[in-house]
């Protein structure tokens, strides 16, 4: 059985910012658009697509602006072109 | 229990004013609206429990709830429980705007009262998304109803109703058209009428609107900004951020007058604007509004931003609204300004229970920039958080800083200093050399303003409190007293009532050296004004209480002494520091040394002398805690024990008296009288320091003890003789009952004592003949009590005061009154204690618990 013990992944949980796209339903105006200085946005279709690079404290901040402005969120994606899938090590001995 | 979670704008404020104003609404309301981002605690419960009082029309005559620095959720929680079921049943709580509680605590905390609501009483909430509230069991019990953005959500009927309602004219298919655009959005629907309202051609607005794919917020309050003529829009944009906003106010940032009726009209029109009070001075806008209209302003007036947070800031300030003040400091990007306000409101914001805030607060400056005002604001919050080397480190910045500081801040930043050093000294037992520090502080406060004075008087109360205290506790005590009762007066005119109990308790425990009577109405008083305030088990009156049981346990009423520590342990809950700790032990201890139980004695003088070890430094008690433990552990055989812990004692502490009586108990348990009278002989004598007369007391009863082992009986008389006549004034009981004089005494002849009735009251005492044993002379008969004063009766012997008894049976405190006047009439006594012992007697109180 393996215990679970809280070791130095803990501290890796807020890794390096990553680039995260954000589609918003509607079409966002200046003036919204102002809300979101770290973030470019594009229209696709009938929604915005906001794309950025943010650490998870910023992603939050990003989320938190969205919900209090009554935006319609319709997707959070992150982008990770060229990241390596964490290799399942397990330091540990049995 | 009701949940309204739904995201902004979804009508949840709309749907809980419509709910409470309804016709025949049968609860009655505590409504409590969270504050934008509320980071304190008890600012939060304060709220709520003023709520909860005005609903139950409670107010009358109570004090209003004050802050406190040393704020005790647990207790806070019990008492708005406690509201809540006197008000018997039919009150509704009502949290608007949950979400905004910044503060895990307070959530945590809000679980207990929510799951522990008296039948009968409801409460309802709303929040912007699912909160950890842990209501699981009420889930699961049915007891959970909950309302979602999907419910909130306006059918195609509904608005069709609404727009008929604010008489606005569209088609079927117009109607149908706005639905969807909107998806039955509450804040959607709300915009769009507002621009309906009036508009030539609201078909064609809808079609507009309805044609294009904006974000539907912002949308319509684009929309809605441009119908509105300049001065409103103007208004709008300069007002949005502030938090609130009332008519005079908006006048200053908007440059024009008028703007009360503005704000007004917008209300009635229903645009998102609502006032905060009935008598409708104070405005908030609606928060997503006024999140659009903040970022409509920074794109459109970026150069203004400043500079309105400035002219806010100064309004606050010149009304006194600290934190609001400082907050719009901060965001002006004045800094060195902003940490200014800071550190001189630190002292009060501490004082109005705002801890939390000013770390906030102290948060909100940028990384890296250097402000040295702040040390002092960080010591300050150290030190409330018990992390006392981080504020030695912090104020020693802050005296750095001092130093160069300008003249005129120079006085103000050296009192704050003085009150934190102080307060740092108490906390880790270092008073040796604090006092002659802060010298300079006897010296008058005067300020130039009266805003200063005031300032300083806060500053200059809990210094006064603080010095005191350390006073007190470094033996000074003429001047302790001073100190505290000078706190006491300024405190009260200042308003402070937190530093004038706290001032209060402080002189109780000063008071020792002065007659019992003295320090017991001292105590009392100090107690009657925490109660005042509801702080009758708060951290602050511990040292009032502590010394009220300490004085009763000297005069042998042991068990009214054990209910008195009871109080103290909870109120001791939150820690304070170990020096009160200590007396606790203390107190505890020589209570049961006076019971005789010497081993539980033994448990509290060991955990009491343990506590002395951690403080740096010796103390007032210092020779009395150790002297006890020594001679405790002598009765208990453990000789060996004993004499190692004199042995290692350093020489200026063996010479105290209370030292010299330890030494004279572990000679009399080693079988060596002789020894045991050498050891005394300066304490007799009055050579030896003592902490007071009780000391001397107990010499002499121990010479007592070991004449008798010498066989020589005229000279224990005579020591007998002399324990008594000292111990007549205050009736001290316990040096006999510790010392086991009851042989001695037995011995003494009665007709060789001038002391008889002190000595008969003593025998009882110690022969185990309970104190009520001395009424059984009184006449038996006793008229009968009705059931209304039995069941007032019950409650004599716990510490609750009339009104909160009358609190616990839901009746008026005037009848209560009545009912204890009535009481001691039939019961032939004069006061609570004696009813109780009479009751007791009586077998009218069930159990009659002893011990």
């Amino acid at each position: 059985m393996r215990v679970h013990l809280p070791g130095p992944e803990h501290e890796v949980m807020d890794p390096a910012p990553a680039l995260y796209t954000i589609r918003i339903n509607g079409h966002l105006g200046a003036m919204v658009l102002s809300a979101f200085p770290a973030m470019m946005p594009q229209r696709h279709g009938a929604d915005t697509v906001l794309t950025g690079l943010l650490d998870r404290s910023a992603l939050y901040g990003v989320l938190a602006e969205i919900d209090a402005l009554g935006l319609d969120l319709l997707e959070v994606r992150q982008l990770t072109p060229d990241r390596k899938s964490p290799e399942p090590r397990d330091a540990r001995s049995p | 229990m009701t949940i309204i979670s739904a995201p902004a704008g979804s009508g949840k404020t709309s749907l809980l004013r419509a709910w409470a104003d309804r016709p025949g609404q049968r609860h009655r309301l505590a409504v409590l609206q969270v504050r934008r981002d509320q980071h304190d605690a008890q600012d939060f419960w304060l709220a709520l429990l003023d709520a909860v009082r005005h609903a139950s029309g409670a107010t009358s005559g109570a004090e209003p709830s004050a802050a406190t620095p040393d704020f005790n959720a647990s207790t806070m929680i019990d008492r708005v429980l406690s509201e809540l079921a006197d008000a018997r049943g039919d009150i509704m709580l009502v949290i608007d705007d949950l979400h905004e509680l910044d503060s895990p605590d307070a959530l945590a905390q809000l679980t207990r009262l929510l799951t522990n609501l008296p039948p009968g009483a409801h409460a309802v909430l709303t929040t912007r998304y699912d909160l950890r509230l842990g209501l699981h069991q009420l889930r699961l019990a049915g007891e959970l109803g909950e309302i979602r953005a999907a419910d909130l959500r306006f059918t195609e009927r509904e608005t069709s109703e609404l727009l008929g309602a604010s008489g606005v004219s569209l088609s079927k298919d117009g109607t149908a058209l706005l639905h969807q655009r909107t998806e039955g959005w509450a804040a959607g629907l709300r915009l769009a009428v507002i621009s309906l309202t009036g508009h030539p051609d609201p078909e064609r607005f809808v079609a507009e609107f309805s044609g294009t794919n904006r974000a539907v917020a912002e949308y319509l309050v684009a929309e809605m900004l441009d119908r509105q003529p300049g001065e409103v829009q103007d208004l709008l944009l300069r007002t949005c951020l502030l938090d609130r906003v009332n008519g005079e106010l908006a006048d200053l940032l908007t440059g024009r007058p008028g703007s009360e009726r503005i704000l007004l009209d917008l209300e009635d029109a229903n645009a998102f604007v609502v006032s905060l009070d009935p008598e409708r001075t104070w405005f908030r806008y609606h928060h997503l509004f006024g999140d659009l209209l903040r970022l409509e302003l920074r794109r459109t007036l970026p150069e203004q931003v400043p500079l309105l947070h400035r002219r806010a800031a100064e309004w606050f300030i010149e009304h006194g609204e600290v934190v609001a003040a400082i907050r719009h400091t901060q965001a002006a990007g004045d800094w060195p300004d902003a940490a200014r306000l800071l550190a001189d409101h630190s002292f009060s914001l501490t004082l109005d229970g705002h801890a939390q805030t000013i770390r906030a607060l102290v948060r909100a400056f940028p990384p890296g920039a250097d402000h040295p005002e702040l040390a002092l604001v960080r010591a300050g919050s150290d030190l409330v958080q018990g992390r006392l080397d981080e504020a030695a480190a912090h104020l020693a910045v802050a005296e750095t800083y001092a130093e160069t500081a300008p003249p005129d801040r120079r006085r103000r930043l050296q009192v704050a200093i003085a009150a934190l050093k102080l307060s740092l000294a108490r906390r880790r037992g270092h008073l040796a050399g604090v006092v002659e520090q802060v010298k300079f502080l006897n010296a008058p406060v005067t300020g130039p303003s009266d805003e200063d004075i005031a300032l300083d008087s806060d500053l200059r109360a809990v210094a006064l409190m603080n010095l005191g205290t350390v006073e007190a506790w470094s033996l000074g005590l003429p001047d302790a007293e001073h100190h505290l009762q000078e706190g006491a007066i300024l405190a009260r005119r200042i308003g402070r009532p937190y530093l004038e109990v706290g001032c209060l308790a402080q002189l109780g425990f000063a008071s020792k050296i002065h007659p019992f009577a003295i320090a017991q109405g001292r105590c009392r008083e100090a107690i009657a004004a925490a109660e005042r305030h509801g702080w009758g088990a708060e951290p602050v009156i511990a040292p009032a209480l502590v010394t009220l049981a300490g004085t009763m346990v000297w005069t042998g009423e042991f068990d009214e002494a054990e209910r008195w520590l009871q109080r103290t342990v909870r109120a001791l809950q939150a820690d304070i520091g170990p020096d009160i700790r200590l007396l606790l032990h203390q107190t505890t201890g020589i209570l049961q040394a006076g019971r005789g139980r010497h081993h539980e004695a033994l448990k509290e003088f060991s955990a009491a002398e343990y506590l002395q070890s951690q403080l740096e430094g010796s103390h007032a008690l210092a020779g009395q805690v150790t002297g006890w433990l020594l001679a405790t552990q002598a009765r208990l055989g453990m000789t060996g024990e004993a004499r190692a812990a004199l042995a290692a004692l350093a020489d200026e502490r063996a010479s105290a008296g209370e030292i010299g009586n330890a030494r004279a108990v572990i000679c009399l348990a080693e079988g060596d009288p002789a020894g045991a009278l050498g050891a005394l002989r300066d304490v007799l004598d009055g050579t030896a320091p003592v902490i007071g007369y009780v000391t001397v007391v107990e010499a002499q009863l121990l010479a007592g003890l070991a004449y008798r082992e010498l066989g020589d009986q005229r000279a224990a008389n005579q020591a007998a003789e002399r324990a008594l006549a000292l111990a007549e004034a205050d009736r001290l009981l316990l040096p006999f009952a510790i010392t086991g004089s009851r042989e001695l005494l037995e011995a003494l002849p009665r007709h060789e004592t001038a002391h008889a009735a002190l000595l008969t009251d003593i025998l009882d005492v110690l022969r185990g003949v309970s104190p009520a044993a001395r009424y059984q002379s009184a006449p038996p008969e006793t008229e009968e009590l009705s059931l209304g004063e039995l069941r007032v009766l019950r409650y004599l012997p716990t510490n609750l005061s009339r009104p909160q008894i009358a609190g616990e049976l839901s009746v008026s405190p005037n009848t209560v009154s009545t009912h204890i006047r009535s009481i001691y009439a039939k019961l032939g006594v004069r006061d609570r204690s004696s009813a109780v012992q009479r009751a007791r007697e009586l077998r009218l109180l069930a159990g009659g618990r002893t011990r």
